[in-house]
């Protein structure tokens, strides 16, 4: 791999997953409640960082020659990049729900707070009549 | 052999999603007016062992646009639920096939062939569940 192929390979990726980072960044301000914000940066972890250790992983086939190890390390950290970030954006999604943090109130439909049509929610051996008016 | 096949196929669907969806949140970022339009639609599962409903649950969160909110346990009349929050889709029927089309391709994955139709298992839950 000669020079010019090099370097504009590294550039090309390692700018693009340093873009998504920052496009991800602004996105959070653009969105009003702490369920969007976590939906919205999954581009940086999913796809920005990924491309970020492809960027390394070509310059140090330019720098050190091809090797085996390289790649598994390279493919290694991708593949952990990727299910780390899902993992972890599902933990902190259920523990914002948990938590009881506001959901936007433009959040239409919200299937987490309204039961779903047909599903009538009251108790008919109960005692006191709780929907008199129904 | 088939499942091989598959599954290569849903890893190429996968990266493809990500790919997609990444875009779609950059491009909007340099649109003006309204951002996203936030839902929260519950999905009943086909989906049976821990594994298939992990591999999905993962698969839709790390999608750009969709992040699973919570999951409720199925139980013998009901199959497990996902409540999957959803940015950029136009309506909650648009939300639900994307992520059933998803979940099919999962399927045809783990099984080695794509269950009959969408959301079957649900509707003849709900029949049994109504009966006396």
């Amino acid at each position: 791999m000669n020079d010019a192929v090099a370097t504009t390979l590294v550039g090309v990726f390692g700018i693009s997953g340093s873009l998504l980072m920052l496009f991800s960044a602004l996105a959070m301000f653009r969105v009003r409640d702490a369920l969007s914000r976590i939906n919205v940066f999954s581009p940086a972890t999913g796809l920005g960082m990924p491309l970020i250790v492809v960027a390394v992983y070509v310059y140090d086939i330019h720098t050190e020659g091809f090797s085996w190890g390289s790649l598994l390390m390279a493919a290694v950290a991708v593949l952990c990049l990727i299910i780390v970030s899902s993992v972890a954006s599902n933990t902190l999604s259920r523990a914002s729900v948990l938590s009881g943090q506001p959901v936007y109130r433009k959040t239409a439909p919200n299937r987490l707070a309204r039961p779903p049509a047909g599903v009538v929610d009251d108790d008919p051996d109960s005692p006191d009549q709780p929907r008199a008016g129904a | 052999m088939m499942r091989l096949f598959h599954g290569i196929s849903y890893l190429g669907y996968i990266g493809w999603a990500i790919v997609t969806g990444s875009l779609t949140i950059v491009t909007r970022v340099l649109r003006p007016g309204q951002y996203a339009r936030p839902m929260i639609v519950e999905i009943p599962l086909r989906c049976v062992t821990d594994l298939e409903v992990t591999l999905f649950a993962s698969s839709i969160t790390i999608t750009p646009g969709t992040l699973v909110t919570a999951i409720a346990a199925g139980t013998s009349t009901q199959p497990p639920v996902l409540f999957v929050h959803a940015l950029f889709e136009d309506s909650e029927e648009a939300a639900m096939e994307g992520l059933y089309d998803m979940e099919s391709r999962l399927l045809a994955m783990t099984r080695g062939r794509a269950p009959s139709g969408p959301a079957t298992s649900s509707a003849e839950v709900e029949q049994e569940e109504g009966r006396p």
